[in-house]
């Protein structure tokens, strides 16, 4: 069976800016090439550091900015040339930049951008109720924005990229600034519209765990660069060397101890974390320890057994560290730019 | 592998759905129906306004033997009523608060919608302005016919009601001109604060042109701004001079393609260089 098209597919895309004055001018290469695709229905994580290059592709992907070399198709339209069309059959967010009426209830400003594109009052109202419901944000729909919360925000927000039924919804760093719970929710909505709505989702994020709770795959520039492009499960594979044992002990051991022993018995790759005693409180008497294993250096098991000499374990969990720390391995990798 | 197509400028002008329009228009009105004390607040300040120059003008023209430059008490009542109403009806930051749009780069928000920027910008500016209008048209009518007495050419002052209308529709498209320069001119502030002064002194708000030195009033009637506040005001004072709402209509067709010719070539620009 034939793939489906890609939805977006860039080739070399690059940008350039010129800033300074007269001799001083001088030329930033913001992206210096970047190809990849995206499937229908994917969830794409595009994540690097400040300055990356990930707001002017997401631009030029938009059709708000034109590339200075490469091509790019989205939903098989050249976004920069094609931007009214491409308008009509893709959403965005931008950051927090509201695209509501703050002294207008979300439903006002529903109607107006319905009405830029071109819904009849019918499909509007079937959108917006199903949008509601779906979400479960309908009560917000009738409160002046300017009374939600910044979490009830920028789910208004998100329906009201969801209108007009986008098959894809691009998202700069739609988190920054709500809390646990908004940033959860927040998060369900992206997972929500892609599942039932077949929504292409690109979302970009410094936040780690909008990545590991929203994206199938995982592209990460720096320097304006693709530096990884895989999927989050096979990011924490490939590039997680190391493991974490977290160990509960049924009496209270001094760990920096256990961390002294463990580097004399096995030598460098094993590192204790956290602090030196933890205890938790005398009633329960137990205590607790982070161990970090190199993986490359030692088998889990032989780090296991040596720990077990130490007594009766309660309870023991062998996990990958965060993800943060398998962005900020990669984050540090040299780039061909670096390195030509 | 994909194939590059030549990059073409957008076409910011080739999507203007009416339904759109009356939206932008429609979305202002429902502000005001959220928060009506803005009207009221509109009235009070322009009543106030017009309540200490037109008392003003009247003395000034009673001390010069009841004339000045062919306006007697009653007729500078009605003028300076009528300039009031036609320039404070429009948001007095205008300039200032879409130019920072651009200035910000918050504008890209508008190019992600399938529309063309300023006729959305215009009709929005223009549902603002309305219901201003009409409350200051209300008020303006009651003050000047108490304060100032009857003017004894009904028709002047109907001529005048379509003179406002079209003096609102000028200003706003001049000041969305102005604040297209805004996508090469990242000083908002200062263009603002010399629109606002010309529209003062040459357009006529606080005085009518007639009592300018005559190079002045012959530049100044050469101005767009005249159109916004003279025209109309000089139509309520009593003055049939249907050549005037001519001059309306021709400041509003190069101040209306102005500013879309200034929207158009700065986004394009704004997309291949910001």
């Amino acid at each position: 069976m034939d793939e489906p098209a890609p939805a977006i597919e860039t080739d070399n895309l690059q940008r350039t800016f010129t800033v300074g004055r007269r001799s001083r001018r001088r030329t930033i290469e913001a992206v210096t090439g970047i190809s990849f695709a995206v499937r229908p229905g994917e969830r794409l994580a595009f994540i690097g550091p400040n300055g990356a290059g990930k707001s002017t592709s997401i631009k030029m992907l938009t059709g708000i900015l034109h590339p200075t070399g490469g091509a790019a198709r989205v939903l098989g339209l050249v976004p920069w040339n094609d931007r009214l069309a491409l308008t009509r059959r893709i959403g965005a967010l931008f950051g927090q930049r509201s695209q509501l009426w703050n002294e207008l209830p979300p439903r006002d400003g529903y109607r107006m951008l319905g009405a830029i594109h071109g819904l009849d009052t019918a499909t509007l109202e079937a959108n917006v109720s199903d949008l509601g419901e779906r979400f479960a944000a309908a009560d917000l729909f009738d409160q002046p924005v300017r009374t939600l919360s910044l979490g009830q925000r920028m789910r208004c927000e998100l329906v009201a990229c969801l209108l007009h039924r986008p098959a894809i919804v691009f998202l700069d760093e739609p988190t920054i600034g709500l809390d646990l719970v908004g940033k959860q929710q927040f998060r369900d909505m992206l997972v929500e519209l892609n599942e039932t709505l077949g929504v292409t989702v690109f979302l970009t994020s410094h936040d780690v765990a909008d990545i590991e709770h929203v994206a199938h795959r995982a592209i990460v520039v720096n320097h304006g660069e693709i530096i990884h492009d895989d999927t989050v499960a096979a990011m924490r594979r490939s590039l997680l060397r190391t493991k974490r044992i977290e160990v509960t002990f049924d009496h209270a051991i001094d760990t920096t101890e256990l961390g002294r022993r463990l580097a004399r018995d096995l030598g460098t790759g094993v590192t204790m974390t956290g602090p030196g005693i933890r205890r938790e409180p005398k009633a329960s008497a137990t205590s607790t320890a982070t161990v970090e294993v190199d993986t490359g250096r030692h088998r889990i098991r032989t780090v296991l057994d040596h720990i077990l000499v130490d007594g009766r374990v309660v309870d023991l969990t062998v996990v990958d560290p965060p993800l943060e720390q398998v962005i900020g391995e990669i984050y540090r990798r040299p780039t061909a730019g670096d390195r030509s | 592998m994909i194939t590059v197509p030549r990059p073409v400028a957008p076409p910011e002008g080739s999507a203007v759905r009416p339904a759109a329009l009356v939206a932008a228009f429609a979305t202002q009105l429902r502000v005001y129906r959220r928060a009506p004390t803005a009207l009221l607040v509109h009235s009070v300040f322009y009543l106030m306004v017009t309540a200490v120059l037109s008392g003003l003008w009247r003395v000034a023209v009673a001390a010069t033997g009841g004339t000045m430059a062919g306006y007697d008490p009653t007729a500078i009542v009605w003028y300076i009523t009528t300039t009031e109403a036609a320039i404070l009806g429009v948001r007095q930051r205008l300039i200032e608060d879409e130019g920072e749009e651009i200035v910000s780069g918050r504008i890209e928000l508008d190019l992600l919608r399938p529309a063309a920027v300023f006729p959305l910008k215009y009709a929005a500016q223009l549902g603002e302005a309305g219901p201003k209008l009409i409350c200051s048209i209300v008020v303006g009518v009651t003050w000047a016919r108490l304060f100032g007495g009857a003017i004894a050419d009904a028709g002047a002052l109907a001529l005048a009601g379509l003179a406002l209308v079209l003096a609102v529709l000028v200003n706003v498209a001049a000041q969305l001109a102005m604040v297209a320069l805004s996508f090469w001119l990242h000083d908002v502030k200062s263009t603002w604060f010399l629109y606002q002064k010309l529209v003062f002194v040459l357009g006529g708000m606080l005085l009518p042109l007639e009592v300018l030195p005559a190079t002045a009033q012959t530049v100044a009637k050469a101005l767009p701004f005249m159109a916004m506040a003279y025209v109309p005001g000089r139509l309520a004072a009593g003055h049939v001079e249907l050549g005037l709402l001519g001059l309306q209509a021709l400041w509003l067709v190069v101040m209306v393609t102005a500013a879309a010719v200034g929207y158009r070539v700065g986004l394009a620009r704004m997309v291949r260089h910001r």
